[in-house]
């Protein structure tokens, strides 16, 4: 199983020349077992036909010898019958007498006049007229009975060397193999070859896929596209449809999110004027009372403090705006402040729902993170929790960070995050969330995405949902950069 | 008692003098007309398969010698037996025969001598005894229980002289061998030792030593335990009822004359004889006894 599965991943450019060749090899192996079972079958024809005539022929000449048990004769028989049959190597010929004992034998030293034919010389021989064929040993016993007036005065037995056919046949056989292992050889490098060049678009196709799954969607140009067959220009076509369709639908949902960003501003804006409104009254007043009882040195100092602590607010609330909203120009360096000004953005919306902030923010120090890509991610987890949560319920908000990584979770009250929208956030699912999910939670796993951070949504005690959001930190800024960095939005925050 | 021979008498110096040739071709001249007829006729001269049966060439240049010698076609008899050229020359269908020494001492009244060989000087020959090379033998008598090949029944060398040593052993063949068989030929006596076919066997002298020249893998694959007397050499026989004929002489005296042909030379190369005597009987005598001596135990 574990070699098919291996196989199976194996390139087209590969597995087919090896198929054709396997197949080759196979019609190979067909045609040389129906070759060499014709050339056994005429062989052993062949051989009954020499040995026949070879048995004729000794017998006549043998026949009336035996009779007369006349040894000398019956050996010059058997003695000039050795050379006279071309294509027959007689090993041995014996001419026995129906008592069993030898006549005459052409190598009378293995075989004496007069001895018995040995029970296992004897034993290797037909006892009817015929041919016993061993491939093994390279050898054929003859039998033939010497009959007159249907009588038996005989036997000739002769043991062949048949080792020249079974080395014609080894030789075919080898021929055979040489030249079909040379043509699936053949076959298998030309086929590989001609493969490859006719897989080469799809070498093409594949990298350009590898690219858009890389986040670059380009549709495969025009000088790549020379001499191909008309399947992979149809199947072009339709990647660089499909490439375009993704370009679009990418610069679509950048548009998106800009729109998204512009369109929470405007929900924060009504709240963010009132939050601006509601000290401006008190500030009003603290300046009539300044008009009216500026020269009381007890007042003037309580007044002023007044509205110092008004126009703070006021400045916290529009330096937060312009923090999460500022266009261009990444900062990249996060510091718990940023955090902290979130709670500002919410606090009118929770107020408006007398919800309660459990906030707690364990950061210290600038950690390198882009703000705004993760200003932008909490506030809309914040916005939905505050959205999410009963009037009178808890959001809450932890922020933590490690030597990698930094961690925020935001819970809330509400009935829970439905699967398929919880599915989405996490990157289990492509399907984009429907009616109810809001822009906002697709805007969040984009964000994350681009800053290679995850999502992760769990249930914790009192709160129903919690999304927690675990960004790892930018190992690519050095310490004096981050140093510098912080400088500078030091001196930005110092405006 | 064998029957009194005329070979008995002892053994006489074989000689064929001049004049009797001139003789014998006067009297060819004489009867010319006469058998003018029969001049037509080939004459037949049968031969035992002595020695080189197969040798075609040999068989050819004797045939044209004889013929160019004789001033006639000449047809060479050639049988698988000795017996079976004893029978036709005894029936007259021949007009010679070169025999083995055996059949003319067992048809001596029949026979006449018309030529013999002479091999190293003298028309004798001898039997050898031979085992294969690897063989313990050492002796005659070492090989008793061998199988045994003799050449003919009707050889002298190929199986008399053997069968003659047996007797006086007062035993036979089947007794002594553990088999025996006949090759009928003395070359087929050699390749059945030397095969192993055979693990003894009975032979001509003269073949083996020309053979031992000739065809040395062959014989160096035997090797010899026993080595008997000095015997006539198989003679040329004629009947003797047509000893007087102008053929019987003309074929005695082409045989005597083949030293002074270049083609009869060659012919006596081949054969490795130095030529052809007269002979009388008595240089048989020694072969006639032992045929004898195996007829009595017979």
């Amino acid at each position: 199983m574990r070699v098919g599965a291996r196989l199976a991943n194996w390139p087209l450019a590969w597995k087919v020349p090896l198929l054709a060749a396997g197949l080759l090899i196979g019609v190979a192996f067909v045609i040389s077992q129906t070759v060499l079972n014709r050339l056994e079958s005429d062989q052993e024809n062949n051989l009954r036909y020499l040995t026949s005539a070879y048995l004729d022929g000794l017998s006549t000449a043998v026949l009336r010898s035996a009779i007369h048990a006349d040894v000398w004769e019956t050996f010059d028989a058997l003695d000039r019958a050795r050379d006279r049959y071309a294509g027959l190597k007689v090993r041995f010929a014996i001419v026995a007498l129906p008592n069993g004992k030898v006549l005459a034998a052409s190598d009378p030293l293995k075989f004496p006049v007069q001895s018995a034919v040995p029970a296992d010389v004897e034993g290797r021989f037909p006892t009817q007229d015929g041919l016993n064929i061993d491939t093994a040993s390279g050898r054929a016993w003859l039998t033939r009975s010497l009959r007159e007036e249907g009588y038996s005065v005989g036997r000739i037995l002769a043991e062949i060397d048949i080792s020249e056919l079974l080395r014609v046949r080894k030789q075919v056989l080898l021929t055979l193999v040489a030249v079909n292992a040379g043509l699936a050889l053949g076959f298998a490098i030309f086929g590989s070859l001609a493969l490859r060049r006719m897989l080469k678009p799809l070498s093409v196709l594949s990298g350009y896929v590898e690219r858009v799954r890389a986040g670059c969607a380009d549709p495969i140009p025009e000088s790549k596209r020379q001499r191909i067959s008309r399947e992979f220009d149809l199947l072009f076509d339709r990647f660089n449809a499909m490439a375009r369709a993704l370009n679009e639908r990418e610069e679509f949902a950048s548009r998106l999110a800009d729109q998204e960003k512009y369109a929470v501003l405007g929900k924060l804006a009504s709240g963010m004027a009132h939050e601006v409104n509601n000290p401006l009254g008190g500030l009003f007043n603290a300046l009539d009372t300044l008009r009216r009882h500026g020269d009381d040195a007890e007042v003037r100092e309580a007044t002023l403090n007044l509205l110092e602590r008004g126009l703070t607010h006021i400045r916290n609330v529009v330096r937060s705006t312009l923090v999460t909203y500022r266009r261009g120009g990444a900062n990249n360096l996060l510091r718990p402040v940023d955090i902290d000004d979130l709670r500002l953005l919410i606090e009118p919306e929770a107020s408006r729902k007398r919800l309660q902030i459990a906030w707690v923010n364990d950061l210290h120090g600038a950690l390198p993170l882009v703000i705004e890509s993760v200003r932008q991610v909490v506030l809309n987890l914040l916005i939905n929790a505050c959205a999410a949560t009963p009037a009178g319920g808890t959001v809450h908000l932890r922020a933590r960070a490690t030597e990698s990584a930094l961690s925020i979770e935001v819970g809330d009250q509400g009935p829970g995050l439905p699967d398929d929208l919880a599915k989405y956030l996490i990157g289990h699912s492509d399907e984009a969330p429907g009616t109810g999910g809001g822009l906002g939670l697709w805007i969040v796993r984009r964000l994350v995405a681009d800053e290679d951070g995850e999502i992760q949504v769990i249930q914790e005690n009192g709160f129903s949902t919690v999304i927690k959001v675990t960004w790892p930190l930018r190992e690519n800024l050095s310490r004096s950069d981050r140093a510098k960095d912080f400088v500078g939005m030091e001196a930005v925050h110092a405006e | 008692m064998p029957p009194k021979s005329p070979l008995l008498r002892g053994e006489q110096k074989a000689r064929f003098g001049r004049r009797d040739m001139l003789a014998g071709l006067a009297a060819a001249a004489l009867l010319w007309p006469m058998n003018a007829a029969r001049a037509t006729e080939p004459v037949s001269i049968g031969l035992n398969p002595l020695f080189l049966d197969s040798d075609i060439q040999l068989l050819s240049l004797i045939q044209s010698y004889l013929a160019a010698q004789l001033g006639r076609t000449v047809q060479l008899i050639k049988r698988r037996t000795y017996q079976e050229i004893t029978a036709l020359l005894l029936s007259g269908q021949l007009d010679a025969a070169w025999v083995c020494d055996d059949p003319y001492v067992q048809h001596e009244d029949q026979l006449a001598l018309l030529a013999v060989p002479l091999y190293r000087h003298e028309p004798l020959y001898q039997t050898y005894m031979i085992v294969s090379e690897g063989s313990k033998a050492q002796s005659f008598d070492d090989t008793r229980g061998t199988v045994h090949a003799f050449s003919d029944p009707d050889s002298t060398s190929g199986f008399l002289v053997t069968r003659s040593l047996l007797a006086l052993r007062h035993t036979t063949p089947a007794q002594f061998f553990r088999t025996f068989f006949f090759t009928y030929g003395h070359r087929n006596v050699v390749r059945a030792v030397a095969t192993g076919l055979a693990e003894s066997g009975s032979i001509d002298g003269y073949v083996w030593d020309v053979m031992r020249e000739r065809e040395p893998e062959l014989i160096n694959k035997t090797r010899v335990v026993y080595t008997s007397e000095k015997l006539g050499f198989p003679p040329i026989v004629g009947l003797k009822s047509a000893q007087e004929t102008t053929t019987a002489k003309a074929i005695s005296a082409a045989f005597l004359q083949m030293p002074t042909d270049p083609l009869g030379r060659q012919i006596l190369a081949i054969l490795e004889l130095d030529g052809f005597t007269t002979a009388d009987p008595g240089l048989y005598q020694g072969t006639l006894e032992k045929w004898l001596l195996v007829k009595a135990q017979a």
